[in-house]
C-alpha cells in the first residue's frame, strides 16, 4: 500500500490513527520479507533446471544428426528396391514369354506329329492313337497355330483338319462295318472315340441307330404272342397273361438298349446327349408296344363280342387283369425313363439338367407309347365298367331271389368293389384308379339306393315282436315264410349299417394304396376327391338304414299306441302289480329281439319306441278324466316305465321324466300340492300343468287357476 | 377340415380345342396360357368363392376332349353338380357335336344336374355360330347359356359365380325337407360323410 493511500485511509493526525498506520506498515513489511525469502529459496532449483536444459540441448543436436543419416539411408534403399522390382517384372515377363514359346514349340512339334501321326495311325488301324492326336489338336491354343502361320510356316490346320476328316470318315466306315457284323465290342470301342474327335453327337446318332436296328429285331421276336392271336377268343380259358408277358419282353428289350446308351454316355461324360439317343430308339419301342397292345385289344374285343350277350362277367376277369398288368408295365417303363434321366443328370449344371429332363419329358409326351397306354386304359375301363355293373346286378338278383345258399348282398357287392378298386390301382395310373373309384362309388350308391332302400321301405308284417296289451287278440299262427321274411328284413338293416362302414373303409384303403401312384399334389387331390365319392355311397347306405328304422317304428306304432292308451287308462284293475309290469314286459320282449337281431340299432330303436309311447300317453291323458285312484294307477305305470327306460333306453329318459311329472300331478291328493309334483325341475310348462290338473274331476277349476306354478 | 360351407363339383366337357382348360385357368389362376397342350385324362382345380357371405368351394374337373379319354371322363359325370358343355363359336363342328354330348350326359349324369351351354372364344373375328343359334339350342334342351372369352376374361368369372349361386340355392332348398316322413328323423346322426358333397343328394 502506498503512503498516500495510507494517509487517506488512516487519520494520521491522531495517535491512534498513526498507530494503525504503523501496524499496517509493519504487517506489510513482514509480508514482503516472507515473499523475498521464498523467492530466494527457489533460486537454487531454478539454477539446477537451467543446467539440465542446457545439457539436453546439446544431446538433441546429436540425435538430429543421427536421424538425418537414417532418413538418407531409407531413401537410398527405396530407390534400390524400385530398381529391383522393375527388374523382377522384366524377368517375369521374359519367363512367361519363354514358357509360351516352349508351348508353341511343343504345339508346333505336336502339330507336325499330329497330322503325320493321324495318317500313320489310320494306316496302322490304331484309331485310338489317331483320336488322341486329334484330341490334342483340338485342345491346342489357336494362337499357336496362328503364330506358326504368321512366321511363314505352311498352315498346319488344313493338314490337320483333313486328317481329322479322314479319321472321322474311317471311324464312321468302321462303325458301319462293326454294326453290320453286330460286333458289339467294336461298336462300343469306336463309339468312345467320337467324343475325342469332337463328334459326340454324330457318335450318339450312330450308336442309337445301331441299337435301334438291333432292338427292333429283338422286339420283333419278343412281340410274338404265344398261343393267342388276334382272334384267340377261345384262348381265354388259357388265362396266362401272354400279351402282358410279350409287352414286358418288348419293354425290357427297349430298356436294355437304353441302359447301354446310358452307360456309354456316362463313360463319355456326356449324359446330356441321352435325349438325342432316346429320340431314335423310342419309336422302335413304341412300334413294338403298339403291336402287342393292338393284339391284346383285339382279343379283348373278340372275347367281349363273343361273351357279351349272355356271357358271365367273371369270364372278363383274366382279360381285365391282363389289361391292368399291361398298362402298369407301360407306366413302369415311363417311370424308368424319368428316374434314370434325373439320376444321370444329377451332376450337370442346373440349366443343362433341366433342359435335358424337359427334352426327355417332351419325347415321352409326344411318343406313340402314351397313345398306346391311353388306348389300353380306355379298353380296360370300358371292360371294368361292364364287369362291375354285371357283377353287381348279378349279386342283387341273387340276393333278391332268396334261393340257394344265403349270401349277404353287401358282402358280395363290397367284395366286387374292393377287387375292382385294387385292380384299378394296379394299372399304375392315377386317372385309371380315379375312374374306377368313381364307377365303384356309383355302383355302391345304386346298390344301396335302388336295391336296399326299396326293400327296406316295405317291412313284412310285425317285423319285431311286441306283445299287444291285454286283452290280447288271438295270435295268428306265424307262417313259416313270414318268419323268413322278417329275418331277411332285419338282416338287410344290418347290411345297410355295415355297408356304410365298408364304404368308408374302402375309401381310406384306396387312398392309402393309391398314394404311391401320385407324382404331384394335384394327383393326390384328385385321388382323394374320387375316394371321397365313396362317402356319398356311405350316406346312401345310412339313408337306407334310416328309412328302415322309420319303417320299423311305423310298423310297431299301432301296438305302442295301444300300450300308451293302456298306460293312460283311468280305471284301476284288481291285479295292479301284474298290470304295472305288463308294458315293461312287452318292451323287454321287443328289446331282447332287437338286441339279438339288430345289435347296432337296438338302443336307438328302443329309445324311439319308448318316446312314441310317452308322446302318445301324454296325448291320451289330456283326453281322459281321473279320480285320485285312477291318477295313482297312471302314476305307478309311468314310474315303472321311467325306471325301465332308465336302464334299457337311456335316450328316452328325458321324455319319461316329463311323463312321470305329468302322472304325479294326476295322482296329487290336493291341487295345492302341485309344486311338489314338479320337483326338482319343472318339465311341464305352467299352462300344460294346469291342463293336466284339470283332468282330475275332484279338483276345482278356480283353485287350479289360482295356483302359482 | 377346411373352412367352407358347400362343396360343388363342376365338370367341363366338350370337343377338343374349344378352350375348356383356358376357361378353368382363367377362372382359377387369372391366366390365359397360350399354346396350351391337350389335356390328358382329367385335370383338377379348386377355387373357393364367397356367395352371400358364405364360403363355397368349387371343385372344377377339366376333362380331355379327345375320344380316347371318354371312358375316364364319363366316370365323372355322375357325381357332378354342374356340367359345363363348351363349344367354339368359330368352329361349326364343335357345335354340331353338341347332341352327341347331350346324349352322353343323359346316359351318365344325374338327371337333376345343372347344365350350362357355353360358346367360347368370342374374341375371335371369324364367328361361325351366331349367338341366337346357341341360345335357341340351350333353350330347347333346358340349359343355361352364356358366351365367353377366356382370352379377354369376358364372362368367365360370371359363369362360375352364377353356377355357385344357383347350386347354393338348390342346396338350401333341398336341405330343409330331409327325411320328411311323418315320424320325423329317427337317426340323430348327420348323414353326410367326410365332406359336405352329398348335401345335394338326399
Amino acid at each position: 500500500m502506498s503512503l498516500t493511500l495510507l494517509l487517506e485511509k488512516y487519520d494520521v493526525s491522531t495517535e491512534d490513527g498513526l498507530q494503525k498506520a504503523l501496524n499496517e506498515i509493519e504487517k506489510e513489511e513482514s509480508d514482503v520479507n516472507e515473499a523475498l525469502s521464498n523467492a530466494l529459496s527457489r533460486a537454487c532449483s531454478l539454477e539446477g533446471k537451467l543446467r539440465t536444459a542446457s545439457q539436453a540441448y546439446t544431446k538433441l543436436g546429436e540425435v538430429k544428426n543421427d536421424a538425418q543419416t537414417a532418413a538418407d539411408m531409407v531413401e537410398k534403399t527405396a530407390v534400390l528396391a524400385r530398381d529391383v522390382s522393375a527388374k523382377v517384372r522384366q524377368l517375369d515377363l521374359a519367363r512367361s514369354r519363354v514358357a509360351e514359346c516352349q508351348r508353341r514349340v511343343h504345339d508346333l512339334i505336336d502339330l507336325q506329329l499330329c497330322s503325320a501321326g493321324v495318317e500313320a495311325a489310320i494306316k496302322a488301324h490304331d484309331y485310338e492313337t489317331a483320336a488322341r492326336h486329334v484330341a490334342r489338336f483340338l485342345s491346342m491354343e489357336p494362337g499357336s497355330v496362328a503364330a506358326a502361320r504368321a512366321r511363314g510356316a505352311p498352315d498346319p490346320r488344313s493338314d490337320m483338319a483333313r486328317a481329322a476328316r479322314t479319321l472321322r470318315d474311317h471311324l464312321v466306315r468302321k462303325f458301319d462295318e462293326a454294326a453290320r457284323k453286330e460286333d458289339d465290342v467294336a461298336v462300343e470301342r469306336l463309339f468312345k472315340l467320337f467324343p475325342q474327335i469332337g463328334q459326340t453327337e454324330e457318335g450318339v446318332d450312330l450308336l442309337a441307330k445301331y441299337l435301334a436296328v438291333q432292338t427292333e429285331s429283338k422286339i420283333r421276336k419278343a412281340s410274338v404272342v404265344e398261343g393267342g392271336g388276334a382272334g384267340g377268343a377261345g384262348g381265354a380259358g388259357g388265362a396266362e397273361a401272354v400279351h402282358a408277358d410279350a409287352l414286358t419282353r418288348v419293354l425290357e428289350a427297349g430298356a436294355g438298349a437304353l441302359q447301354r446308351v446310358r452307360a456309354l454316355l456316362l463313360h463319355a461324360a456326356a449324359p446330356h446327349h441321352f435325349p438325342r439317343a432316346l429320340l431314335v430308339l423310342q419309336p422302335v419301342v413304341c412300334a413294338g408296344a403298339r403291336r402287342v397292345c393292338g393284339s391284346l385289344a383285339a382279343r379283348v374285343r373278340g372275347a367281349g363280342s363273343a361273351g357279351g350277350a349272355g356271357g358271365e362277367a367273371r369270364a372278363a376277369e383274366p382279360q381285365l387283369s391282363e389289361l391292368a398288368l399291361a398298362h402298369s408295365r407301360l407306366q413302369l417303363y415311363l417311370a424308368f425313363l424319368r428316374r434314370n434321366t434325373a439320376s444321370d443328370t444329377a451332376n450337370l449344371p442346373e440349366a443343362e439338367r433341366k433342359s435335358c429332363i424337359e427334352a426327355v419329358e417332351k419325347i415321352i409326351q409326344e411318343s406313340d407309347l402314351m397313345r398306346t397306354a391311353q388306348d389300353l386304359l380306355s379298353h380296360y375301363l370300358e371292360l371294368e365298367r361292364y364287369f362291375l355293373e354285371e357283377s353287381i346286378n348279378k349279386a342283387m338278383k341273387l340276393s333278391a331271389a332268396q334261393t340257394g345258399p344265403p349270401s349277404s348282398l353287401v358282402d358280395d357287392v363290397f367284395f366286387i368293389a374292393r377287387k375292382v378298386i385294387r385292380r384299378g390301382i394296379s394299372t399304375g395310373s392315377v386317372d385309371g384308379a380315379c375312374a374306377v373309384l368313381n364307377e365303384a362309388a356309383a355302383a355302391l350308391e345304386r346298390c344301396a339306393a335302388a336295391s336296399l332302400r326299396r326293400r327296406l321301405a316295405a317291412p313284412p308284417l310285425d317285423p319285431l315282436p311286441l306283445p299287444a296289451p291285454p286283452p290280447a287278440p288271438p295270435a295268428a299262427p306265424d307262417a313259416r315264410d313270414l318268419a323268413a321274411q322278417r329275418a331277411l328284413y332285419l338282416e338287410h338293416i344290418n347290411e345297410a349299417e355295415s355297408g356304410a362302414e365298408w364304404s368308408e373303409r374302402l375309401a381310406s384303403e384306396a387312398v392309402g394304396a393309391g398314394e404311391a401312384l401320385c407324382r404331384c399334389e394335384v394327383e393326390r387331390g384328385k385321388l382323394r376327391s374320387c375316394a371321397a365319392g365313396l362317402g356319398a355311397a356311405a350316406a346312401a347306405f345310412r339313408h337306407a338304414r334310416a328309412v328302415a328304422l322309420a319303417a320299423l317304428r311305423a310298423a310297431l306304432q299301432p301296438r305302442l299306441h295301444a300300450w300308451a292308451a293302456r298306460l293312460a287308462a283311468p280305471d284301476r284293475t284288481e291285479e295292479m302289480e301284474e298290470e304295472v309290469n305288463a308294458l315293461t314286459g312287452a318292451l323287454d320282449v321287443l328289446g331282447e329281439a332287437a338286441r339279438a337281431q339288430l345289435p347296432a340299432a337296438a338302443d336307438e330303436l328302443l329309445a324311439a319306441a319308448v318316446a312314441d309311447v310317452v308322446a302318445r300317453a301324454e296325448h291320451c291323458v289330456l283326453r281322459q278324466h281321473y279320480d285320485r285312484e285312477g291318477g295313482l294307477a297312471v302314476e305307478r305305470r309311468a314310474r315303472r316305465l321311467a325306471a325301465w327306460a332308465g336302464s334299457n333306453a337311456g335316450g328316452a329318459r328325458e321324455r319319461c321324466a316329463r311323463l312321470t311329472q305329468l302322472a304325479a300331478l294326476l295322482a296329487l291328493e290336493r291341487a295345492a300340492h302341485a309344486h311338489h309334483a314338479l320337483q326338482p325341475a319343472a318339465r311341464l310348462a305352467p299352462a300344460d300343468a294346469r291342463h293336466v290338473l284339470a283332468r282330475r274331476t275332484d279338483f276345482k277349476m278356480e283353485e287350479i287357476k289360482r295356483l302359482k306354478l | 377340415m377346411e373352412d367352407y360351407k358347400f362343396l360343388f363339383k363342376v365338370v367341363l366337357v366338350g370337343n377338343a380345342g374349344v378352350g375348356k382348360t383356358c376357361l378353368v385357368r382363367r377362372f382359377t389362376q387369372g391366366l390365359f396360357p397360350p399354346g396350351q397342350g391337350a389335356t390328358i385324362g382329367v385335370d383338377f382345380m379348386i377355387k373357393t368363392v364367397e356367395v352371400d357371405g358364405e364360403k363355397v368351394k368349387l371343385q372344377i374337373w377339366d376333362t380331355a376332349g379327345q375320344e380316347r379319354f371318354r371312358s375316364i371322363t364319363q366316370s365323372y359325370y355322375r357325381s357332378a353338380h354342374a356340367l359345363i358343355l363348351v363349344y367354339d363359336i368359330s368352329c361349326q363342328p364343335t357345335f354340331d357335336c353338341l347332341p352327341d354330348w347331350l346324349r352322353e350326359i343323359e346316359e351318365y349324369a344325374n338327371n337333376k344336374v345343372l347344365r350350362i351351354l357355353v360358346g367360347n372364344k368370342t374374341d375371335r373375328e371369324d364367328r361361325e355360330i351366331p349367338r341366337h343359334i346357341g341360345e335357341d339350342f340351350a333353350q330347347r334342351h333346358g340349359m343355361y347359356f352364356l358366351e365367353t372369352s377366356a382370352k379377354e376374361a369376358e364372362n368367365v368369372e360370371r359363369l362360375f359365380m352364377e353356377i355357385a349361386v344357383e347350386l347354393m340355392e338348390q342346396a338350401k332348398c333341398k336341405e330343409l325337407p330331409k327325411y320328411d316322413g311323418s315320424l320325423g328323423p329317427i337317426n340323430g346322426k348327420t348323414t353326410s360323410v367326410g365332406d359336405s358333397s352329398c348335401c345335394l343328394r338326399s
